[in-house]
């Protein structure tokens, strides 16, 4: 047999074919779609975006609450730190971010985390807002990221390592933030200690789970 | 406080283990009728849980429910039947058909809303 016609791997992908990813097709052999994986990410990582955008704005109005502003500010840019250990993942399963943030938006899988005041036109309502309702915002975000992610960690579990590694660690992060928020919330609303066991991060955002620095330097 | 009886209705395409099969359990009409679901053991597709991602999306076939905890529904779902129960608490006896997150967006999209506009 020539050289030329020896395959060079078994399985569905012809070998030098770049149409194909064995990245995808492993998944598909095992039970596993990868393009409606793919689809449920875009969807968890356009909600990390989105809480990524309204916590900016949450903890601004959380004027007065240094303490409160700063666990915001570590689970806002750890929200961002998941977007971003995500976004390659899309890519490597044959996807694509959407052209336009409308649409990424729109499909996010989590509520937007505005603020809870009611808005006249453009402008919110201020008179009404106080840290009690920003802290139940920030804690069902976190409620509705941790569904997500464990939704995630259900379908890949046991076929698909790579994404089930992401969302695993995201998951832990998640989990951490719900617990922050109801430690501060329980105090703030209910004069309540229910402690989160937990203490600042080392810096603002540190994600020492997910953040991509440390197992993907390309990302 | 009231208690109806739901009959949910699983799809035999439905990544579901009740798949095929059609089940009854009784919902009060303080509760959400996925929690009640999955409580009983009946484990449905869901995600967000908050009445926006769509993902537990069921078609109501008989019956009435409140969807008024959901973060978006529009009228058009209502009246294409279309309900998200992981926020719609009974308020008569019920009968849906689970497992409908394709048919709510394809019917998004048709009415130009998100998800489903974005998906299709
Ligand atoms: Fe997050
Ligand atoms: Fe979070």
């Amino acid at each position: 047999m020539a050289d030329d016609d020896r395959r060079h791997g078994s399985g569905s992908v012809e070998p030098g074919s770049t149409d194909k990813r064995v990245g995808m097709e492993a998944l598909r052999e095992r039970g596993l779609d990868p393009e409606e994986l793919r689809e449920r990410l875009i969807d968890a990582i356009g909600a990390e975006f989105s809480t990524y955008y309204y916590y900016t704005n949450l903890r601004m109005h959380l004027a007065g609450h240094e303490d409160y502003k700063e666990i915001t500010e570590d689970a806002r840019l750890e929200d961002r730190a998941h977007f971003e250990l995500v976004a390659p993942r899309v890519y490597e399963l044959g996807g694509s971010l959407p052209g336009d943030i409308g649409d990424f938006m729109g499909r996010a899988s989590c509520p937007h985390a505005e603020l809870p005041v009611p808005f006249e036109g453009e402008t919110p309502d201020l008179s009404q807002l106080d840290a009690e309702g920003i802290l139940e915002v920030l804690l069902e975000a976190e409620r509705c990221a941790i569904r997500t992610w464990s939704e995630i960690c259900d379908m890949t579990h046991g076929k698909d390592p790579r994404t089930y590694d992401m969302a695993s660690r995201i998951l832990q992060e998640e989990v951490e933030h719900e617990a922050w928020f109801i430690e501060l919330l329980s105090m703030e609303r209910d004069g309540e200690i229910n402690p989160a066991g937990h203490f600042v991060r080392g810096e603002p955002g540190d994600a020492p789970y997910s953040t991509n620095r440390r197992i993907n330097d390309s990302a | 406080m009231s208690t109806y009886s739901v009959v949910i209705e699983v799809p035999e395409d439905c990544d579901a283990a009740a798949a095929g099969e059609t089940v009854e359990l009784d919902v009060a009409d303080s509760e959400y009728v996925l929690a009640a679901a999955r409580d009983a053991g009946v484990w449905l597709p869901a995600d967000c849980q908050q009445g926006w991602c769509t993902t537990c999306a069921a078609e109501l076939l008989a019956g009435e429910v409140d969807q008024s905890d959901a973060r978006r529904y529009f009228e058009a779902d209502a009246e294409a039947d279309l309900i998200l129960p992981c926020t719609a608490t009974p308020e008569s006896d019920l009968r849906i058909r689970a497992c409908q997150y394709d048919e709510m967006l394809d019917h998004r999209a048709a009415i130009d809303e998100p998800p489903g506009r974005s998906k299709r």
